[in-house]
């Protein structure tokens, strides 16, 4: 069997709060004794893999830390402890079009972005038709990205990432974006990545979803794994929690 | 600072992009496009060579070349280093979504400034050539010129290390970009560019103490510009105030190697601090 594509130990992360912004040096210097600083711990030791072409959901009330483990994986923010491995090359789908500059162009945005994801420019150049195909275009693809809507930024967000070649897939919640007919597509997508091999992580509250397209779920409470296993298992107990929460 | 190094050469090509890209987004929405990147410094030139060349009448042949020498490099730290400043807080939605190494950003912006410097040099050797169709005569080009390599690799040296510590500290504390606006405002007065190196040595109370002379070039820049003076234009005496004729200064060795030194220093002690500070970039508060 080959290594897993993710393997998270002990994981922790804990973020310092401080009341008084210091965005300033004044504030620094007037706030330095009076400042109150509250460590909030988000994760508090996380271990887990994911194998090689499986489809692991990411579940949890809001402010459990599912976000703040996926910048986590994509290297955003550096683990207080433990350690964070994925092997292969990793397509983070946070924000579809967080690096885009509004007046280049889609064309220039896609060779920007492709670089970021860790392409070269020749083998984005080979892509550049592909990308635009999926993302539905056309001659727009040559406007600067200021004038588009919102729903083709995130056709061009998308395309970009499912044709970098990633073999790890992580999602937050992005593909309630789009009208149906591109949402279909996107899934279809994921299914042929994943038949290729591909990785994902998800965080998803769309229970559909996860019901559909995970094979496994992590169920995250206050900074801890509460629960794994199959979306059957997990996601009754997930519900019932929630509603008895409420 | 090895691996850091490493992971900046895996990412080389955003580097390139980042580059391409500061440098088209600058003139995609005006007119005249590039030619900005000239016209700039040679307004100022225009205005200076009319102030201290015309007006005050300070005797110097072709004041022009002698101010551009020493402006082009001094134009170049000051935009680096506040171009860099804010670099990494325009791009902070970016660098909250997606990993790569944080220094590419005001690495960035250093090396498109850097590439103005050189088209600086560009219009900067255009105007010796017509110095040159005009009075064949003297020939303006020195062979000094060979040097100009080694300054401007001391000259990116220095706006690296400066720009990273400057890119670093201001995205904590903002007050440090309008520190830095006043204080290099108050370093182009430190650097010979609009007077000469040879006015401030026969200064009479620098002549009485030679240490002043000494804690004067200890200004990383004044030397530099100093020596990019020296290798580029031909030696000329210099009328002091008083009247009198200074006898124009030779290359000092010593001080272009205590710049060198210096710049080396300071940008792998910036490339240090930087790596220290840029995971917090995120969490900045």
């Amino acid at each position: 069997m080959s290594e897993p594509s993710i393997i998270v130990r002990n994981l922790r992360k804990e973020f310092v709060i401080t009341n008084t912004a210091i965005g300033s040096i004044k504030t620094l210097l007037l706030w330095w004794r009076r400042r109150s600083v509250v460590r909030l711990e988000v994760l508090k030791g996380l271990n887990f893999e994911v194998q090689q072409g499986e489809c692991v959901a990411v579940i949890g009330r809001n402010g459990a830390g599912k976000s703040t483990l996926l910048s986590l994986l994509a290297k955003i923010y550096k683990p207080t402890s433990g350690t964070v491995q994925v092997n292969g090359r990793l397509a983070p789908l946070l924000e579809l079009g967080a690096g885009f500059h509004p007046d280049l162009s889609g064309a220039e945005n896609v060779f920007f972005n492709g670089v970021v994801l860790g392409l070269t420019r020749e083998e984005i150049r080979k892509r550049l038709p592909y990308i635009v195909e999926f993302s539905e275009l056309h001659d727009h693809i040559y406007a600067p990205i200021r004038t588009y809507s919102s729903g083709m930024l995130a056709r061009l967000g998308f395309a970009i990432a499912v044709h970098v070649d990633a073999t790890v897939l992580l999602v937050d919640e992005v593909l309630a974006v789009g009208d149906f007919e591109f949402e279909r597509k996107c899934y279809a997508k994921i299914e042929e990545f994943r038949k290729n091999g591909g990785t994902i992580l998800l965080v998803s509250h769309q229970i559909e979803t996860v019901k559909n397209i995970a094979d496994r779920c992590i169920w995250i409470q206050h900074g801890e794994i509460k629960m794994t296993g199959t979306p059957d298992e997990v996601l009754p107990m997930y519900t019932s929690k929630s509603e008895a929460d409420l | 600072m090895l691996d850091e190094l490493k992971e900046l050469w895996k990412f080389r090509e955003l580097l390139l992009s980042m580059v391409q890209r500061e440098i088209r987004i600058r003139y995609k929405n005006s007119a005249l496009g590039f030619l900005w990147s000239f016209i700039t410094p040679l307004a100022t030139t225009l205005v200076m060579t009319l102030v201290f060349g015309v007006l005050l009448n300070n005797k110097v042949q072709s004041f022009s070349a002698y101010f551009l020498a020493a402006y082009l490099p001094f134009m170049f730290f000051q935009f680096s280093v506040l171009d860099s400043a804010q670099s990494v807080l325009i791009a902070l939605p970016l660098v909250k979504k997606i990993y790569f190494p944080r220094e590419i950003l005001p690495l960035a912006t250093i090396i498109s400034n850097f590439i103005h410097l050189l088209m600086g040099f560009v219009v900067f050797f255009g105007y010796l050539l017509v110095i040159y169709i005009r009075n064949p005569r003297d020939v303006p080009f020195q062979a000094g010129t060979i040097y100009l390599p080694l300054l401007l690799i001391i000259s990116f040296m220095m706006s690296t290390g400066v720009g990273l510590l400057v890119s670093a500290l201001n995205t904590f504390y903002e007050d440090v970009k309008y520190v830095m606006t006043v204080f290099l405002y108050l370093l182009f007065y430190l650097c010979p560019i609009i007077y000469f190196i040879e006015q401030v040595a026969n200064f009479r109370l620098v002549q009485q103490n030679e240490l002043l002379f000494k804690l004067y070039n200890l200004n990383p820049l004044a030397p530099l510009c100093t020596a990019y003076r020296q290798t580029l234009l031909a030696p000329q005496p210099i009328y002091m105030s008083s009247g009198e004729l200074a006898a124009a200064k030779p290359l000092q060795w010593g001080w272009v190697a205590y710049v060198g030194v210096f710049s080396f220093l300071i940008m792998v002690y910036g490339y240090h601090v930087f790596n220290k500070m840029k995971w917090r970039f995120v969490e900045r508060p």
